[in-house]
């Protein structure tokens, strides 16, 4: 009788399959760091209504919001060499880079900061606005200038306001590294696909990646927390 | 010594603040009275250009400065000879108590962090909050949080203290704590302008009291004279009521 799940199979496969994990790692890690950085920016340009700038933020977090991500994976896979090919023979520009030569993980890397970026800067935002007016009035009260007070006052208590959210965004994020095999990017996902078609053993690879994607995720949930009870302790009150 | 000279505020088409003349002297302290929406916040704020107001100039320690055309530099000069403190405190939540004082010594006036922290620890001595200065704003009482907002504004040795009513937040066991370092502060030879509803206090600490309603000032005199022989009927039905209540 056919067996319902090639245990062997499956455990021989995980090792290799995990073999990986650094590479889900790294891409998550990296496009929430540019994310961050891209969402802060596109955060404060529409918090202080930068002319020209503003109402294009709001149609990349439009656009972002509104198409898949994978959508958003082949358009940059695709349109980027096109744009990049074109400015060369057009104009002669960027001409020390050869496009056949670019590593997908740079297009993976592209397009999941530009994605997380437009999220991320609603989270922002919003955490940008939770905090107070009275307090923007207090720093300038005392003559601090805009960045002073973003930088020491605004932003510690905003990120701690996002922090639970860009933990969420963050295991999302590695979860749609799932995503990043289609254009050629072998991750844990990339390698099970390849393991399993070799044995015809899919359900069992993909078992085993589930038991990575899943502890993975389990142990930044927790590890969120406990940063965040300890990024939290000027709110808590009454002690004294 | 401070002066404001005609200063006009508009918010849109509402004219808030009708041609307002105001002289305090070095050490003198002034009350400002008067039933809400009169103007009075929006004065203070006008002062250290939290709001800019439409018209009118603020001359602070022989720097006059035009409202409509002030630079950069004038307003930052103007904050830095004001001190405020607001009525809903307004510390900064994510620093500690010693902190709050501390910022604008450091970031602005770029003392060293030693000599900031020798200050800010006198001022929490003198508002009786030492033993709290490793405290989160969270973990202390609304007075508590008062005092440092009135150490905060002093860090800077202000020319002028403004005070925005900084009792009516409080709940009324704690509004005496309050009351009383602002009484000393003012004992001590600061030039202070307070707009508050404690019209006992105002009597006690004033010595100029003036009478605010729809943006203009209705009547100013020392203290002792506005609270036993107002001359304008308008004043004396304000204040008969307001002492009632
Ligand atoms: N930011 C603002 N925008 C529009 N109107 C305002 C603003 N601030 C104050 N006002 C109006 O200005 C008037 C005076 O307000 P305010 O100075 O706060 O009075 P007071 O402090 O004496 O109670 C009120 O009618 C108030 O509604
Ligand atoms: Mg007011």
């Amino acid at each position: 009788m056919e067996k319902l799940l090639d245990i062997d199979y499956l455990i021989k496969s995980y090792p290799h399959i995990l073999k990986y994990l650094p590479v889900t790692i790294w891409i998550s890690v990296a496009s929430m760091v540019l994310g961050i950085a891209i969402g802060l920016a596109t955060a404060l340009i529409r918090l202080y209504k930068v002319p020209v700038l503003g109402p294009l933020s709001a149609l990349y977090v439009s656009f972002v919001r509104g198409t898949p991500l994978l959508v958003q994976i082949y358009l940059v896979f695709y349109g980027i060499p096109k744009f990049i090919y074109y400015f060369q023979t057009q104009h002669g520009w960027m001409t020390g880079i050869d496009v056949n030569y670019v590593s997908p993980e740079v297009y993976v890397l592209l397009s999941f900061s530009f994605n997380l970026g437009a999220y991320l800067s609603e989270t922002i935002r919003s955490a940008i606005e939770s905090v107070d007016r009275g307090q923007f009035e207090a720093a300038d009260a005392i003559g601090l200038s805009r960045t002073q007070t973003m930088l020491k006052i605004i932003l510690p208590q905003a990120l701690t306001v996002a922090l639970p959210n860009l933990g969420n965004t963050f295991i999302s994020t590695i979860k749609d590294t799932s995503l990043v095999f289609v254009i050629g990017v072998i991750d844990i996902m990339g390698e099970a696909k390849i393991i399993g078609a070799r044995g015809l053993a899919y359900f069992e690879v993909f078992i085993a990646v589930s038991l990575i994607y899943w502890p993975v995720c389990i142990i930044i949930e927790r590890v969120l927390v406990i940063v965040e009870k300890r990024i939290r302790k000027y709110e808590r009150s009454a002690i004294s | 010594m401070i002066q404001l000279q005609q200063i006009h505020k508009y918010y849109g088409s509402q004219h808030v603040l009708k041609g307002i003349d105001l002289t305090v002297g070095k050490g003198e302290v002034v009350a400002i009275l008067g039933p809400s929406g009169s103007g009075k916040s929006t004065l203070l704020r006008s002062i250290n250009f939290l709001e800019r107001a439409t018209s009118g100039s603020i001359t602070i320690n022989g720097r006059t400065v035009d409202a409509a055309s002030a630079s950069k530099q004038d307003v930052l000069a103007l904050r830095l000879s004001t001190g405020m403190v607001f009525q809903q405190y307004h510390l900064f939540k994510n620093l500690k108590v010693l902190q709050n004082v501390m910022l604008g010594l450091t970031d602005v006036k770029k003392l060293s962090p030693a000599k900031a922290k020798e200050i800010s620890t006198v001022l929490l001595e003198k508002v009786g909050l030492k033993d709290r200065m490793n405290h989160y704003p969270s973990q202390l009482s609304g007075g508590q949080q008062q005092r440092v907002g009135i150490a905060r504004a002093l860090a800077l040795n202000p020319e002028v203290l403004l005070f925005d009513e900084p009792t009516s937040s409080l709940d009324p066991e704690l509004v005496d704590e309050v009351l009383s370092v602002i009484k000393q502060v003012a004992s001590e030879g600061n030039t202070m302008i307070i707009v508050t509803h404690e019209l006992g206090f105002a009597r006690e600490v004033a010595d100029r009291v003036v009478f605010m309603e729809d943006g203009i000032v209705v009547e100013e005199g020392t203290a002792e004279q506005m609270f036993t022989n107002p001359l304008k009927e308008r004043t004396r039905q304000f204040l008969s009521k307001a002492l009632r209540a």
